[in-house]
Parts: C-alpha cells; structure tokens; sequence
C-alpha cells in the first residue's frame, strides 16, 4: 500500500506542478532596453507641459503643444501593433495600491472625470504616418507611467484630442 | 515449450547446471488463459474499468467541446465593435445605430466586394422563448441583416430558408440550448419570444462554433420587438493588408463614441480563459476519475494475486525470474484495462460523440477527437500499470518456502 499512497502523493505532486505554472500570471512587461534608446525618446523633458484636460480646453486643430499625462483610461490603453495609447489627466485619482484594484489604470471609479480629461497619443513617422510597431517596444512605458508628449494637436468636433507625437519623454519612477 | 522450458529451469535449480539461470519470460496465453479462469471476476473489472474510462471520455470530450466551440468560433480576419462599458459581454454592449456608418465613411479597412462592404451590425440578446409543446427556455437572439454571412464565414443554412419578415432561422444546438425538443423547432413551426409569434424559416450549422446555439432573425424586425433603436456590436471583415490595430487606433480616438475593438479570436480566446476555471476543474475531475479506476484495478488485482499466491511461488520455483511473473500479472491488469478501453470508446463514440451540452453562454457537442482518444485510452493503460503493479510486487516479496505452504 505504501508504493499506492507514493503514486497518488507523486501524481497529486505533479498536478499541482503543472497546475501552478499553467496558472502563474503574466509578468508585467517591463519597459525594455531597446525602447529606452528608440528615436521617439526624449532624453528631457521639454517644458511648460500642459496636463491634458487644459490641453483639451485650450488647443486648436494642427496646434504644436506637449502634453502631459498619465497612460491610461481604459483597460486596454496601449493599441497592440500600433503605436498608440491613450494619456489621462495627472489631477484624475486613480485607485490606490492598497485598494488591491488589478486595473488601477482604467480610472473605473472615475469615469465621467476621464471623459473630459482623456486623448489619444499616436506616435507618426516623418510623412504623419502611424507607426505600425506597438508603443511598448518604441517607448520605455507601462501603464501609469507619466509621459511628456511633443507633436500637433489634432481636434475634431466632438472635442476629442489627438497628438500626433513625434517626440516622448517619460518620467522616471511609476 | 512450456515442458522444455520448466525441464530447463528445474536442471537450473538443482545443483547439477551451474549455469545461469535462463532470462524466461512467462508465455502471453498465461496471462490471458488466467483471466479467462475467473470469467465473473473478470467481466466486473472489465465493467467497473470501462465505466471509468467513459467517464474519462466524458470528461475530456466535455472540454474539447468547450474548447473546440470558444476557440473556433473566431475568425481571425474579423473585428468586433462594441461598446468600451459592456465588460466584454456583448449583450450588454449598446452602440449607436449610426456607428456602422460612421466606421465605414472613417475607416477604409472593410473588405468590399460587389460593392458592398462586409460589415454585420447585430443586435444581440438572451430572452425568454418558448415553443408550442414545450416550456419556456432561455435562448439567445441575434438580430442580423443580409451582410452577416458575408462576415460570418461559418454560417451554413442547412434546411429552409433566411428569414423574411417576422422568421427565424434556428442554428442546429438551439434544441439542446432551450431545452426543448428537436422536433419543436422544424421549419414552419411557430416560436415565441418577445411577445411576438415567429415562424421558423431555416436551420443552420457554423462548423461548432457559438453560434449553433442561437437564434437569427432580422435586424429590424428583433429591434421593431424589443423597442430597441441601438445595436450591441458591429462585426467588420477586415481586408488581407488591413490590421485590426487601425479600427482600435479609431476607437481610442473617437472617445466620445466609447467604443471598442478587438480581433474576433482574442474575443473568443477571452471568453476561454474565463472558463479557464471550469476546464481545471474538469482536469481535477479526469484525475478523480482516473484515481478512482486504480483503485478498481488494484482491489480486483489483489483479488485476483491473493488468490494465487502458490501459483506465483510454484512459479519462481521451476526458474521463473520475479520480473517475469511481475511482467506477466502487470500484462494481465494491461490486457483488461486495454479492451475496457476499448469498450468504453466505443461507447463513447457511438453514444456521446456530438451529444449537445446546454452552457451558459449557449450550448456546444461533447468532442470524442483524437485527443479524447488518446487520453481516454491512456489513462486506461495507465490504470492496467498502475492497478496491477503494487499486488503483483507484494505477491512477489512472500517467501517461496511459506508461500508454497499458504491455503
């Protein structure tokens, strides 16, 4: 009986082996060494940014501005393939750490705030293309990381904002 | 031979042939002949064991339909639209009915065909229905127009036609879904939901994807029903160079339309990994199964073992090795566990196979494939191994002298 209990204790083991890597959840993707010394880095911050929702309030359609914000807004804020991602107002709270929220950058609990403090930051290559390479691999940035963001304005009649950026500097700590 | 092999074996033990002792193994037949010795005890474990292993199969099957449901019900050419606040739950989902056009005037990344663009905007909701003979079911409406199957490649009408003003067309798992009978949904016959009395115009199939298990009627029609002006999604068949990046680039942008895309297989792949839990608990449920049968296999072989301990020692006496009357009793837990596998997967072939299973999101076939074969087969050897190993090692640890004497 004792090579039976040794069996069920190995493949009781084992189950559990395999169960744990199968369910260990996916590191955060630290910004990466290559997207620090990508073109589209600035090495300092350019100044008098404005936080995005005066952004919002003030700017015109082809303006040049730098903008500041936080990346997030959504779950999801970083368009896969494209460089893209959307930037929030650094004066909207996002969940604290000790609130446990696994999302804290999607502003759940402000949703009405982010509306009116919201804008898409797309990064364009010297014709005003898109750049069809994921923002994470051109940018050392995650979510909630606070972005400087150089380029035009773009505006359109529902008072959504667009920067084309051609130049990014990220703040360093979160 | 068996003469000539025990004649060897016996001039091995007596002193005279100092040689060693010939490498013999135990003939094939013995292990046979000695399950058909008990016939009774035999055809209990052969059933105990086939009911295991179909439970196996059952289980598994179970999971590969789930699988084969979520993960083929994608299209990876296809882009889903919908509303950012739904919580990846189309029927919660409500976009403005202008959205479709307003996507295709903005965004050139539609195939187009003939001149029309492949672009589906659906209305999607779960609702009560019911049948004439049969009591109210939950079932799951999708209001389509004529360009659905231009983005929904899979859709194949089987019987009928597509719906005409006030029809339905029913997919071919909706039975198993509202929990009514096949017959209750023949074309012609009348099916309510929404206060409204439908006629059912078609069947259709969509290769076992979700949507087998679903009901399609027309776009205005379900809207005109549910008093509903919005839609819940708007499904875009994406030209070959095109990439879905390009309508999220145009989602994030238009924030005040709060939209949302994402590739139709990530969708399904999401809708997966939130069944994740069930397919472990399914696993967990395969190997208490499986535990389950080597217990079966262990308490029949140390039936079968205690009963033959002088046989084991009459064995090892006229020269065979341990290893092969191990070899030979661990063939014999094999060759039972190897036709209850058999039985069981005929079984399960014959009665399980595509059986319709009601889930929440709709209902999917139990699939016997190839990995349900192969699992469901190896866990049925592995309980011959495992079943037969610890009585045919403890039978074989007794002294030959007190093993003989045993009654």
């Amino acid at each position: 009986m004792r090579i039976v209990f040794t069996i069920v204790v190995l493949c009781s083991l084992l189950t559990s082996l395999l169960t744990s890597i199968g369910c260990q959840p996916n590191k955060e993707k630290a910004p990466t060494a290559r997207a620090a010394g990508s073109a589209f880095v600035l090495a300092e911050e350019p100044g008098e940014a404005i936080p995005v929702g005066t952004a919002k309030e003030s700017t015109k359609d082809g303006d040049d501005v730098v903008v500041l914000g936080l990346v997030g807004g959504s779950t999801k804020p970083f368009v896969e393939g494209l460089a893209a991602f959307t930037i929030v107002d650094p004066k909207v709270p996002y969940c604290a750490d000790e609130e446990g929220c696994p999302t804290p950058w999607d502003y759940c609990c402000q949703i009405d705030a982010v509306r009116q403090n919201i804008a898409t930051v797309k990064l364009v290559d010297s014709s005003g293309k898109p750049v069809m390479q994921g923002a994470r691999e051109l940018l050392p940035v995650k979510e909630l990381s606070t972005v400087v963001v150089q380029g035009i304005a773009k505006r359109d009649e529902q008072g959504n904002l667009t920067i084309a950026a051609h130049h990014v500097f990220v703040r360093p700590g979160k | 031979m068996q003469a000539r092999r025990c004649a060897m074996a016996v001039c091995a033990h007596d002193g005279t042939n100092q040689g060693p002792i010939p490498k013999m193994l135990l003939p094939f037949e013995y292990a046979f002949r000695n399950l058909s010795r008990r016939p009774v005890r035999t055809a209990l474990t052969l059933f105990a064991l086939s009911v295991v292993i179909l439970l196996v199969f059952i289980v598994v099957a179970f999971i590969r339909g789930l699988e084969q449901s979520l993960g083929d019900s994608g299209d990876p050419e296809v882009v889903l639209v919908y509303s950012v606040n739904s919580e990846d739950n189309l029927e919660n989902s409500s976009i403005a009915a202008r959205t479709p056009a307003l996507l295709t005037a903005s965004l050139d990344g539609a195939l187009e065909r003939f001149g029309i663009k492949h672009v589906s905007p659906e209305l999607v909701l779960g609702t009560r229905v019911s049948s004439a003979n049969d009591p109210v079911g939950l079932g799951l409406l999708r209001g389509v127009t004529l360009n659905a199957p231009l983005v929904r490649r899979a859709i194949r009408l089987e019987e009928g036609n597509w719906p005409g003003p006030g029809e339905v067309m029913a997919g071919k798992l909706v039975a198993a879904k509202l929990g009514c009978d096949e017959s209750s949904l023949a074309v012609g016959n009348p099916i309510d939901f929404e206060g409204r009395t439908w006629r059912i115009s078609g069947r259709f199939a969509a290769g076992g994807t979700a949507y087998e298990a679903e009901l399609w009627c027309r776009l205005e029609d379900f809207q005109s029903a549910t008093k509903r002006q919005d839609l819940s999604l708007i499904a875009m068949l994406l030209k070959p160079q095109c990439s879905a990046a390009e309508v999220e680039l145009f989602c994030i942008e238009r924030t005040d339309l709060e939209l949302r895309a994402i590739r139709e297989t990530e969708y399904y792949a999401s809708l997966e990994q939130h069944y994740q839990p069930v397919r472990m608990l399914a696993w967990l449920v395969v190997w208490l199964v499986s535990a389950a049968g080597v217990f079966t296999g262990l308490n029949m072989m140390y039936g079968a073992v205690a009963g033959r301990v002088r046989e084991i020692a009459t064995l090892q006496t006229i020269g065979y090795r341990r290893r092969a009357i191990l070899l030979s009793l661990v063939q014999e837990g094999v060759l039972l566990a190897a036709a209850s596998s058999l039985v069981a997967g005929t079984i399960a072939l014959i009665l399980f196979n595509g059986l319709a299973v009601r889930f929440t999101m709709g209902a999917f076939a139990l699939r016997i494939d190839s990995i349900s074969i192969l699992t469901g087969c190896g866990v049925g050897l592995l309980l011959g191994v495992l079943g037969s190993l610890p009585p045919a090692l403890k039978a074989l640890r007794t002294e030959v002298a007190s093993a003989l004497k045993a009654i």
